[in-house]
This record gives structure tokens, C-alpha cells and sequence, in this order.
């Protein structure tokens, strides 16, 4: 199998010095804390678990600790040295009184590990009790080791489950967001984008506690305390460690910004690529038929490589500045262990080491105190690192809650008022009054219509393509609001009603014939999930389509496929009216219902939908004449205004005679102009 | 919608109490559900598959073996330099803080350290601790001595989607200093390269399938496999070469420290080790089948979900204009929630076999203790050899342990890298290379009884035989459902005929290259797809190399010039989701200019007119005359406006072709069903 097309590969340097092309977000400590705060929304429903979960983990530790306190000293000085046992030792190890120590000094001390010389005074246990001793340890030892492992497991599934519900808190809020957002928005922005958004940016929420709260504390402890005990041995130490620290932390400075804005070029590139595969499949149709695989698959490519370009930029600054923390961290530790080998030589004090002469040794530099300062410079230098470390990471996981939140923070033009008034009921009449729309400021689509349907008619909207006929309908769904004028419903303007019940009383049989994947009978209730499979079925019939549904193999069950690909143009804008009629809702907009349909069907949907449409308010977009003919009204928009609104033969017979003109050119197949 | 998440399992009652629930249970994390998916349905994967599918993974390799040899050759070297640290720090201690002479204690250094030992002899102290600096820093500038291994991988989520970034970019050395960065950056870009390599591969693949498979493959299960399953095969590539290779030297290293210092109770350590890896293998392969299982479901039900996302928001108008909002949003939470379920089910069955795994290394660790504590009580060994051995015995059990393991460790890859392979491996007629040329079609395309059934076994044509000339407009006309764009889907072979024969030029189509048979047709669809591009873009998807003036003589004949003028770009403004700034008309318009534009010998254009206004239909009908004339126009049409200047028209009804002859000629047969058609459609008497 050799594949068709061949991606080239990646260097190892090259396009590294590239800017990258997004700029930096201003991404300082306060907004970091204002975007952590804004997650509580999410958080807090699981606040209880996250409770419970901190407990988990402290008991779990304590536990630990304990336990290997008493088994390392159980180990170590009992069975292998063959000390005696302290009491409650014996106690859990179920053995006699013959195990336990008389020595006072030793019971005083609980858990003492280091091996006392004077302890040994005392006749040790007989090499047959210390593996008595070491079996029950070895049982005890399994039944630790099973708990702590069962623990262990419980707390990986529960916290998978805890931060997993958070991460879906925060998804099902984008969703509800993205949703609402109109179709300004969506007409601008690729699909892809929301779905990285959704998908990924989201995710980071579930390392937020650990990452950019409890791993920069601990390690700032860690931090703190080697800075104190170092300067107890020796302040000009903890000078030459703050020292260290000066070019440690100006590099840190320095690269955060370039590492914020990688962060962020890694995301948008990434999000490129997810959009231009969501492109490419969603109109793959196209592609096929022009044979373009090679176009897409190029694009693809390129967006590929860009991605992959972005995620290893990013990582190299963030290892090249982990190298450079790393080379001065550990230079500093190397430095120290000479200095300190110096000072042992010259037996030069500690600092604070003659205060704290009476419980250690450590009044003089001695192996003792080489070993313990030289692990807290080991410590200090492994801190920094780690801080650096969680620090660069936290830049990736605030710039994907930033742009998470940039969809949150995405006001829906389109709101509620505060206080709705209900859809009128029943429907009287429905009236556009001077409304002005445009996309743009500088387009303008509508410029001041003027119109009125009746309960009871059905008003055919007719014009020229981009007259802006869907336009004029859109608004009454509040898809967009109108820049100037009202829209109403028996003289309520809609936009003091709530968003959804003006949508279920609106019901609109799209242009383009959206279908899901899913079978016939979803579809239909697409949007009336409550409609029983009656109400469909009677909804299929007035759309005719009930005989074309029951032909398939599985019926109204069948299986869509991909966008509804399966079915013919005629099929699926049948389907597309079955959806609008089972909503049964007052007012109902059929744009171009009829213009893949053939002539008979189409006399028999229009039959069904007069009959069906009594006490409703209709109108139609449409072209055809045949279908214009059977409307009430007829208004005819032009130039973003009705120009002619009457009956057939009233406009027929009218002076301007725009609509004759527009009649002319439809049944005689010439240009009229 | 939602019924398509159907769990059979989770409906299972639960009489009988606690037995059935727990089967119920067992049969809800382990069961195969139904997710989206309808082509690939058969995610089960045997034993030898899953061998299949490693070695598969293997041969990745060999498109990136130069960067692959240096990852394998920083990696060799990268394991020694910590073979020095541990007996420097003796030296440092010994021999500089605690100031002894040389040679006092027994231990006798290994051979390798000669070099540093004969720099640091006779000197003082201080001087010693000067040398030993001195290579400290030589080592923490070359390999990060001291300071540890060298990776960025950044933070992920909860689930496998997020974890795939990681996956492909995170990059590993266990070694730091400017060693480390370079094999980091070795190894960042092979997994960058072979997922690269994969992904391309798949998506061109996935854009080859034929259509009817395509009309069954969801948009967002294609980008879950090309973005979050590709990077699973080059880890499992990985898992099963350099990784063991690295596991078996570091087992070797730790044997030779056992046998040079430890030689008496080595044999047994050993043995007791590595009788731990047939253990491990046999009690955890029962779990291998499972783990698949539930690592296929994960994957599948992160496809729904991301299917669920696509789709709305893809739709957005209609889910808003519908007022589906509250809807969708309860669909996408749905599966949302169940494919983190369905990773949590995958954790817990890794938990299950790892408990089991985990297990067995620790009976032979306490079979270890038992067995080297009884010695140091029965006084035959030191009690400070415990801690050394032990961490000997560490030192091969690891390694021991991973090679245990590595076969259960594997099946969550696999799983991944079979979604993968899948549709990379998908043979169709579309992917075949060669065929014959075809330079231009001059006489025209021939149907003989073609039939065509959709895999569903619906009946689109049957017995079709037609014969469509070079020079002609021809339209086809029938009701709703007639087999129309089965028909033309036809000619440029996005369909197949089920029997019969379709010929162009008098060559079966089949046997044509599918490249130059696609140049020589052109399809404009019913619905007018657009790509989120300029409409310079969007043209030139159509014919790449389009001169200027091409161009606008395609827009000022679709009509397009007067809206285009109005945009403030012009040809160059970029278009919205799927072209959605343009009215649904201007959008078919622009569409209709694509099609013009590709310079074919063969025109198909499906319902062209439906949402034009009269006026511009009757100038594209006048321009597609013009274009018929040395060329073969097929045309899908109800207008009869559009119909009516055809030359031919084909009647099609139940999928076979009814009558064909000009608009008067079959006017004039009063038994034709294309009269009855006319007659139904103008519902008037005023025409010509």
C-alpha cells in the first residue's frame, strides 16, 4: 500500500527564530487569578468530593508515614540487628511477652531507629524469634501493601471521576454558550475552533488545583526552608545561593512572555488543523467531485506541520530555559560541596550550630553537616527547577482557560428581556414595521420594510437572489434583531418575549435542508423531542413523505447517514417540512420549500399546507410560480424593501408592473430586464 | 438522537439480585456498544490482530529510521555518564570531607573509573575536590550530570483526546545538559515526524473513500482518528523497539554490578526476578481482551461526542432557527458524560490487571526479603549488604517487571493504532493508481443497463441505457426520489453502477484513471458546498491555474458579479462558515462559476436554478448553451424554464428512464409521462 500523497520532514531548527504569529495575551499574576477564580462555577458543585479527596490524600500519607516509621525500625533494628521489641510492637505482632524490651531508655523513646550502643546490653532475640518477628512483619507487610495499593486505585478512579465531572461542568457550559451565541458569531468563526475550545482548552481546568495552587505553595515551602537552614549553617551560603537565584530568576522573567506566546501558538495552530480536517470532511463532496484530494490533503499538510512546528518550538523554550536553571542550579551545588570540603578542612563553625548544640552535632563543619546542608543546596537548586517547571506549564494551562473563557465571556447579541412577555395566543397578526439590517455597519440588507401578515393567509415573499427574503425571516426567529424598527406578533414586538418561546412558536422549513445522522424520525422531531411517533408520521404525511419513509428499510427508522447524504434533495426537503409542520406552531416559514421538489409533489405538499395552515400564519420564500399562485399575499422585495405586496392578479394588473416583469421572466424563459 | 447511544447492557434488569447485577455490571464496562460508527463496526481485535497491528506500528519506523538511529545512539551513550556518579561521591566523601588516604577500605572500584582515580591519587584534599569539580561541571554541561532528565511535556486532561498532544510532542532523555537537549529534540521530532507521516496518511485516505462510505463516516469521528488516534501507533512503535532495547542494557548493567559485588546469592535474586516476567505475562493476558475493549469503546464514544459537537455546530442555523439549542446541548452532555465514563471503565480494568501484575512482583519481592534477611540472621551477610541488594535486586526487577507487563501495557495502543489502520488500510476503487488516460471526451458517455443498489439495499436505477453526445444540453427531469443524481453521480464515477456498464468515449469508466476522468467531468451539487475561504480560493479549488479573466467570465456568467462587486474585498473576501455570509442563492451561484470554470469536457449541474430568481437563471441557461456546444451539459432540473431549452430531455421515474426527446417532441406525445409532468408544474395554459 503505498499512500498517494507523502508529507516531507520536519527539521530539527529550522523556523525556530520565526515569530510566532499570534501576539502574547496580557497574561499577568491577576488575570491568572482572575481566571482561576472564574472557574468556582464548575468547581464547586464537586467542592465536597475535592474535600473529600484532600482527606483521602492526607490520611493516606499519615498512614503511610506511620507505617513506615514502625516497619522500617521493625526491619531494620529487630529483625536484622535482633533488638527487642518495643511493647505495642508486640501487641500487633501477636507475640509474647519474652519479645519485649526492659530496657527504661528504650521505652521512653518510641521508635528510636538509630541503634543505641547501650541498648545491646540486654540479651537480643534469638535468631528463631526474629523470623518469627520478620513472618508476621511480611503479613502485616502484604496486608499494608494491599490496603495502601486498594486505596491507591480508589483514589486514581475517584479523582478521575471528580475532575472529569468539572471538565464536563465547564464543556456543557461552552456548549450552551456557543449555542446561543447568533449567527454573526458562527458566520465568522470556524467550527474547528469550537470544538478545540470545547475539547481541549477545557481540559486544563482539572490541573488548576494541583498545578497553579498546591505544587507552586509546596515547592515555595521547599524553597523557603532550604534558604533558612542554609543560612543557619552558614549566611554567606545562603548569600551565594540568593546570588544564584538573580540570573536564575531574570531568565525566568525574560522567557516567560516568548513562552506564553508559543503556549498560545501551539493552541491556535492546533486548532487550525482541527478546523481544516472538520472542513475538509464537511465538504468533501466537493473536494471529490473536483478532485482537490491533493489541494486539501496540501493544506492539511502544511497546517500539520505548523501545528507540530508549534508544539516543538514551544517545548524547546521551555527546555532551553529548564537547561539554563538547571546548569546554574546544579553549578551551585558543585561549587557549594568544594566550599564545603574547605570548610571542614579549616574546621570553621556553623552559624547557628552552637545554639542548637544540645540535641545535634553539628557546632563545627563535619561529614554530618557537609551531608545535611548539601542536600538542603540539592534541594533549594531541584525546587527552583521544579518551580520553573510548573510555572512554564502553568503559562499553556491559563492562555487555554483564557481562550476557553473567551467563549464564555462571548455575550449573545440575542438575549431575554428581564421580564418576558408570553407569545401572544391565539395569533392574530404578524408585522414587520420600518426595519433596518445589515451585516456590516456598511451593508445594508433591509432598508426599512414594511409588512403584515393575517392569521389565516399565506404570504408568498418573492424577489431576486440576496434581496434579503431569508433575511427579512430570520429576524422574526430573532436569528439577528433589526438595527432600527420592530418586529411583532398581534402588535408585541419580539423582543420583549424569552428567546425560546418565541423559537417553539415559530416554526421554519430551512433553505439549506439540515439533516442529522440520525434516523428519519429523529429528524423530524429534531428541535420537538417530546413529539410522539403519531405526531411524526402525520407530519411526514402533510410534507409527503410518508410513502418515501415507509420504502426504506427500516422505515422511519432508518439511518441517515453523514448530514443526511442518503436521501435525494426532494427527500430531504421533505423531511426539512415535516420537521416545521410536527412542531405545530402558530406561525411557520417555508423558505424555497418547493424548489427541489417536481411539479406533483409539489401541488400536494402546497395542497396539504393550506389545509394544514388554517389558523396559522405562512409565508413562503419561493421562486416558483406555481407555488406563488396558490399564496394569499404576494410581497416582493427589492433592493431591501417591499416593493409590491397584493394578490397575483392585483399586482398582476398593477402600474409599476415589477412583479408582471418578474412573472414574465419565469414562465417565458427569456431575460426580462 | 439520543437513542443512538443505546447501551443494551445498562437495560439488562436486574432480577435475581446481586449475581445479575454484578453480571449486569461486568457486561456494561466490558460490553461492545453501539456508538456512532457504521462503517468501521467491527472494532474486535484477536490476539493475532493485535500482533498484526504491532508489527504494523514497527515498520512505521522505517519512514524516519535516520532519526530514529540517533535517538537509539543518544540513548545508548546517555546510560553511562551515571555510572560514574556514584563513585565520585564515595571519593568526595572518603577521601576529600573525610580526608583518608586512598585504599583503606576493601572495595575495590570498577575498571571504568581508572581515569579519575589516577587524576585525584596523591593529591590533598582540597585538590581532590578540585578535580572531582572539574568533572562535575565537564558532566553537567555535556550531560546534565547531577541534574536530572530533560522533557517539556505539558499538562493534559482527564481523557484521550487531551493526552494525544503529549503523545506526539512530549519527548524524553533521561540524561540533561546539552546531550540531553539534543536527543530530546531528536526524539520530539521522530514522534512528531512518525505521527505526522501517519496522520497525512490517514486523511488522505479517509478523503479517497468512495461516497457511499463517506455518506456513513461522521466529520468528527475523522478528526477524533487523524489527531487523537495516529499518535498511539509510533508510541506503540516505540514501546515495543527502543524501550526494551533500553530496559534489557539497563538489567544487563545492574547483573554486572550484582555478579562483580554480589556474586554468592545472585543466581538466585536473578532467577527469582525473572521468573516474575512467564507470571506476570500469563496472569495478566486474560485481561488483554478487556482492555482493548474498553479502550475502543473510550475511543468511540470520544468520536460521539465530538461528532455531537461537529454537528451542531456545524448546523448552528438550524439548531437555533429550530430551537434545538436546549436540545443539543442535552445530546452533547450525554455523550460527553459517557465517554468519560468509558475512560474511567479503562482505568478500572488497567487497575484490575494491574493489581494482578503488581501482585506477583510482590511476592517475589518478599520471597527476596525472606530470602536475604534469613542470611544477615543467620549472620552470613552484613546488615549493610541489605540495603545494596535490595536495590540491586530493584535494579533487574524493574526491567524484569516491564517486560512482564508489556503485553497488557500495550493493548490500550493498540486499540488506538486499529483505528488507524482501519481506514488507512480501507481498499477502495478510489485509492487504485493507474488505469487509462483520457485526454478529452469527445464522443460522450453510454449507459447499458446499469442498475445501481446503495449497500442498504435500496434500488436507485435499473436497467438504464442512454446515450449522452458530446455538443448536447441535455436535461434530466423526473419526480423526487426518481434516481437523477444517482444517474449523474455516475459519469464521474463517485458511484459505481451495480451491473451494467457505464462507458465514456466507449471505455467502461471503471477502467479510466480516476484523476483524468474527475478533470473531464465537472459536478456542481445541490448543495452548494463552499470551503471557509476567499472566493479566489473557492474558484481556484476548482482549476488551480485560472487566469484572472477566467475567473470573472465564470462569475459575470453565474451572475455573481453583482454581489461580488458589492463585497469589500471583492474576489478576495474571505466567506464564513461554509460560505454562510452569502445568501443561500449567491452561494449556488458561486458554486455554478466553479463549475464553469474547470476547463472538463463533461458539465453536471444538480438542480443549478432551484434557488435562483428567473432573471439570472435565464442568463446561466443562455451561457450553458453556449458552453454545451463543445461540450456535454447534464442538467437536474423541475424548472421548467430551465427544462424547456434543453435539447434532450431524459424522464426518469422508480429509476428507469421513462421517455427522452426534445421538450416538443415529448410535448406532442399525449401519452408521455413528461407532458403530465409539464402540465403539473406550470398549473397554467400560457405557455409557449
Amino acid at each position: 500500500m503505498e499512500p498517494n500523497a507523502e508529507s516531507e520532514a520536519l527539521s530539527l531548527i529550522a523556523g525556530y527564530g520565526d515569530r510566532a504569529d499570534v501576539d502574547a495575551p496580557p497574561m499577568g499574576l491577576r488575570r491568572m487569578v482572575v481566571l482561576a477564580w472564574r472557574t468556582w462555577p464548575y468547581i464547586r458543585p464537586m467542592l465536597l468530593h475535592l474535600i473529600g479527596l484532600v482527606a483521602v490524600m492526607l490520611a493516606g500519607g499519615l498512614t503511610g508515614l506511620v507505617g513506615a516509621f514502625v516497619g522500617v525500625d521493625l526491619f531494620a533494628n529487630k529483625v536484622l540487628v535482633g533488638e527487642k521489641l518495643q511493647p505495642l510492637q508486640a501487641t500487633v505482632l501477636f507475640v509474647g511477652e519474652e519479645y519485649v524490651t526492659t530496657d527504661p531508655v528504650k521505652l521512653a523513646v518510641e521508635d528510636d531507629t538509630a541503634g543505641d550502643e547501650d541498648a545491646t546490653i540486654e540479651p537480643d532475640l534469638t535468631k528463631a524469634q526474629r523470623r518469627t518477628v520478620r513472618n508476621r512483619l511480611v503479613i502485616w507487610g502484604i496486608v499494608g501493601a494491599v490496603f495502601a495499593t486498594a486505596v491507591g486505585y480508589v483514589f486514581w478512579y475517584y479523582s478521575t471521576w471528580i475532575w472529569q465531572s468539572i471538565n464536563q461542568n465547564l464543556r456543557v457550559a461552552m456548549i450552551e454558550r456557543a449555542e446561543s451565541l447568533s449567527l454573526k458569531f458562527h458566520d465568522s468563526s470556524r467550527v474547528g475552533d469550537a470544538i478545540f475550545r470545547v475539547y481541549q482548552d477545557s481540559a486544563m481546568i482539572v490541573n488548576l488545583i494541583q498545578s497553579a495552587i498546591f505544587s507552586p505553595l509546596t515547592t515555595l515551602y521547599g524553597l523557603l526552608t532550604g534558604i533558612v537552614i542554609v543560612a543557619a549553617f552558614d549566611p554567606w551560603f545562603a548569600l551565594l545561593v540568593l546570588m544564584v537565584g538573580i540570573p536564575t530568576a531574570y531568565v525566568i522573567v525574560k522567557s516567560t512572555p516568548r513562552v506564553r506566546r508559543r503556549a498560545l501558538a501551539n493552541r491556535v495552530a492546533n486548532s487550525r488543523l482541527t478546523s481544516r480536517i472538520q472542513e475538509a470532511f464537511g465538504a468533501i463532496k466537493v473536494v471529490k467531485a473536483n478532485r482537490a484530494e491533493r489541494r486539501i490533503f496540501d493544506q492539511f499538510d502544511e497546517d500539520s506541520k505548523a501545528a507540530l512546528d508549534a508544539a516543538y518550538f514551544l517545548r524547546l523554550d521551555m527546555v532551553l530555559v529548564t537547561l539554563v536553571v538547571a546548569v546554574l542550579g546544579t553549578g551551585l551545588v558543585i561549587v557549594s560541596e568544594y566550599i564545603m570540603v574547605g570548610f571542614v578542612i579549616e574546621n570553621r563553625e556553623t552559624f547557628a550550630g552552637a545554639l542548637l548544640a544540645g540535641f545535634v552535632g553539628f557546632v563545627v563543619w563535619n561529614y554530618g553537616a557537609v551531608q545535611i546542608a548539601g542536600r538542603f543546596v540539592g534541594n533549594l537548586s531541584g525546587s527552583a527547577r521544579g518551580l520553573l517547571g510548573i510555572w512554564m506549564r502553568m503559562q499553556d494551562l491559563f492562555i487555554a482557560l483564557e481562550r476557553a473563557f473567551y467563549l464564555l465571556d462571548l455575550e449573545p447579541e440575542i438575549t431575554d428581556p428581564d421580564d418576558p412577555v408570553p407569545f401572544p395566543a391565539p395569533v392574530e397578526d404578524v408585522a414587520w414595521r420600518a426595519v433596518h439590517f445589515g451585516y456590516d455597519a456598511d451593508k445594508v440588507v433591509l432598508a426599512g420594510v414594511d409588512l403584515e401578515a393575517r392569521v389565516g393567509t399565506v404570504t408568498a415573499i418573492v424577489g431576486g437572489t440576496g434581496a434579503g427574503k431569508s433575511t427579512l425571516m430570520s429576524l422574526l426567529l430573532r436569528l439577528y434583531d433589526p438595527g432600527a424598527g420592530t418586529v411583532s406578533v398581534n402588535g408585541v414586538d419580539i423582543r420583549h418575549m424569552a428567546v425560546s418561546d418565541l423559537r417553539s412558536n415559530v416554526g421554519i422549513a430551512l433553505q439549506k435542508n439540515v439533516l442529522f445522522a440520525a434516523t428519519v424520525a429523529e429528524n423530524i422531531a429534531f428541535g420537538t423531542p417530546d413529539a410522539d411517533r403519531a405526531a411524526v408520521e402525520a407530519a411526514a404525511g402533510v410534507a409527503c413523505a410518508d410513502e418515501f419513509i415507509r420504502a426504506m428499510a427500516d422505515g422511519y427508522d432508518t439511518e441517515l447517514g453523514e448530514r443526511g447524504g442518503k436521501l435525494s434533495s426532494g427527500q430531504r426537503q421533505r423531511l426539512s417540512i415535516a420537521r416545521a409542520v410536527v412542531r405545530d406552531t402558530p406561525v411557520l416559514i417555508l423558505d424555497e420549500p418547493t424548489a427541489s421538489l417536481d411539479a406533483r409533489t409539489e401541488q400536494r405538499v402546497l395542497r396539504n399546507l393550506a389545509e394544514w395552515g388554517r389558523g396559522r400564519v405562512i409565508f413562503l420564500i419561493t421562486h416558483r410560480l406555481s407555488t406563488i399562485r396558490n399564496a394569499d399575499r404576494i410581497a416582493l422585495v427589492e433592493d431591501g424593501r417591499i416593493v409590491e405586496h397584493g394578490t397575483h392578479d392585483e399586482l398582476m394588473a398593477g402600474v409599476a408592473g415589477r412583479y408582471r416583469a418578474f412573472v414574465d421572466a419565469e414562465t417565458t424563459g427569456r431575460a426580462a430586464a | 438522537m439520543t437513542e443512538t447511544l443505546a447501551t443494551p447492557a445498562r437495560a439488562a434488569p436486574s432480577r435475581n439480585g446481586g449475581q445479575s447485577k454484578t453480571l449486569a455490571l461486568l457486561k456494561e464496562v466490558l460490553g461492545r456498544n453501539r456508538f456512532d460508527d457504521r462503517i468501521d463496526t467491527q472494532p474486535d481485535v484477536t490476539t493475532a490482530q493485535a500482533l498484526g497491528v504491532i508489527g504494523r506500528s514497527i515498520r512505521l519506523i522505517a519512514e524516519a529510521k535516520g532519526l530514529f538511529a540517533a535517538k537509539v545512539a543518544f540513548g545508548f551513550v546517555a546510560v553511562f555518564p551515571a555510572l560514574f556518579l556514584p563513585w565520585m561521591a564515595k571519593i568526595l566523601v572518603d577521601n576529600a570531607i573525610l580526608g583518608q588516604p586512598f585504599g583503606i577500605t576493601a572495595v575495590s572500584y570498577p575498571p571504568f573509573m581508572d581515569p579519575i582515580l589516577g587524576a585525584v591519587y596523591g593529591r590533598d584534599p582540597l585538590g581532590i575536590a578540585m578535580v572531582l569539580m572539574v568533572i562535575y561541571f565537564a558532566l553537567l554541561i555535556v550531560f546534565g550530570g547531577r541534574s536530572g532528565a530533560t522533557g517539556a511535556g505539558l499538562l493534559e486532561g482527564r481523557d484521550a483526546a487531551t493526552q494525544a498532544e503529549n503523545q506526539i510532542s512530549g519527548g524524553l532523555s533521561r540524561v540533561g545538559g546539552v546531550w540531553g537537549l539534543a536527543e530530546f529534540m531528536v526524539h520530539v521530532r521522530l514522534t512528531q515526524t512518525l505521527s505526522n507521516r501517519l496522520r497525512a496518511r490517514l486523511f488522505d485516505r479517509l478523503t479517497h473513500l468512495p461516497m457511499t462510505v463517506l455518506d456513513d463516516q461522521r466529520a468528527g469521528d475523522s478528526v477524533y482518528r487523524v489527531l487523537y488516534d495516529t499518535p498511539m501507533a509510533p508510541d506503540l512503535a516505540y514501546r515495543v523497539t527502543s524501550e526494551p532495547f533500553f530496559m534489557l542494557l539497563g538489567a544487563a548493567l545492574n547483573l554486572y554490578i550484582l555478579q562483580y559485588s554480589y556474586g554468592e546469592v545472585s543466581p538466585e535474586l536473578v532467577w527469582v526476578a525473572w521468573a516474575a516476567v512467564p507470571i506476570a505475562f500469563i496472569t495478566t493476558f486474560p485481561f488483554s481482551g478487556a482492555l482493548r475493549r474498553t479502550n475502543q469503546n473510550k475511543r468511540a464514544a470520544g468520536s460521539a461526542t465530538t461528532n455531537a459537537m461537529e454537528e451542531s455546530m456545524s448546523s448552528i442555523a438550524a439548531v437555533q432557527s429550530l430551537g434545538a439549542g436546549e436540545q443539543e446541548k442535552a445530546r452533547f452532555a450525554e455523550r460527553s458524560q459517557e465517554s468519560f465514563l468509558r475512560e474511567r471503565y479503562s482505568i478500572a480494568v488497567i487497575i484490575v490487571a494491574a493489581s494482578v501484575a503488581g501482585a506477583v512482583g510482590g511476592i517475589a519481592a518478599i520471597y527476596v526479603t525472606i530470602l536475604v534477611s534469613d542470611r544477615i540472621i543467620d549472620g552470613v551477610m552484613t546488615v549493610g549488604d541489605f540495603a545494596v541488594l535490595i536495590g540491586v535486586y530493584y535494579g533487574i526487577a524493574e526491567p524484569a517487571g516491564y517486560f512482564g507487563a508489556i503485553w497488557i501495557k500495550l493493548q490500550e495502543t493498540v486499540a488506538a493504532a486499529r483505528r488507524v489502520f482501519f481506514f488507512a488500510d480501507y481498499e477502495s476503487d478510489e485509492t487504485r493508481q493507474g488505469g487509462r488516460p483520457l485526454a478529452r471526451v469527445t464522443e460522450g458517455v453510454r449507459m447499458r443497463t446499469v442498475g445501481f443498489a446503495y449497500p442498504d439495499g435500496h434500488r436507485a436505477l435499473t436497467g438504464v441505457n442512454l446515450d449522452l453526445r458530446v455538443g448536447e444540453l441535455v436535461a434530466l427531469v423526473g419526480p423526487t426520489g426518481a434516481g437523477k443524481t444517482t444517474l449523474a453521480y455516475l459519469i464521474p464515477a463517485l458511484l459505481r453502477p451495480t451491473s451494467g456498464r457505464v462507458l465514456v468515449d466507449g471505455v467502461d469508466a471503471g477502467d479510466i484513471d480516476l484523476d483524468a476522468l474527475r478533470r473531464q467531468v465537472t459536478y456542481v451539487f445541490q448543495e452548494h458546498l463552499l470551503l471557509p475561504e476567499s472566493i479566489r480560493e473557492n474558484l481556484e479549488l476548482a482549476n488551480p491555474e485560472a487566469s484572472e479573466e477566467r475567473m470573472m467570465a465564470a462569475l459575470e456568467t453565474a451572475g455573481c458579479m453583482d454581489f461580488i462587486a458589492q463585497l469589500p474585498d471583492g474576489i478576495d473576501t474571505v466567506l464564513g462558515r461554509s460560505g454562510d455570509t452569502l445568501s443561500v442563492g449567491q452561494q449556488q451561484r458561486l458554486s455554478i462559476a466553479r463549475g464553469l470554470l474547470r476547463d472538463s469536457s463533461i458539465l453536471i449541474l444538480d438542480e443549478p436554478t432551484a434557488a435562483l430568481d428567473p432573471q439570472t437563471e435565464n442568463q446561466l441557461v443562455a451561457s450553458l448553451h453556449q458552453a454545451a456546444e463543445d461540450r456535454l451539459v447534464v442538467v437536474i432540473a423541475h424548472r421548467l424554464s430551465t427544462i424547456r431549452n434543453a435539447d434532450r430531455i431524459v424522464f426518469l421515474d422508480e429509476g428507469r428512464v421513462r421517455d427522452i426527446g426534445s421538450h416538443d417532441e415529448l410535448m406532442a406525445d399525449r401519452a408521455s409521462a413528461y407532458r403530465e409532468f409539464v402540465e403539473l408544474q406550470g398549473g397554467e395554459t400560457q405557455e409557449s
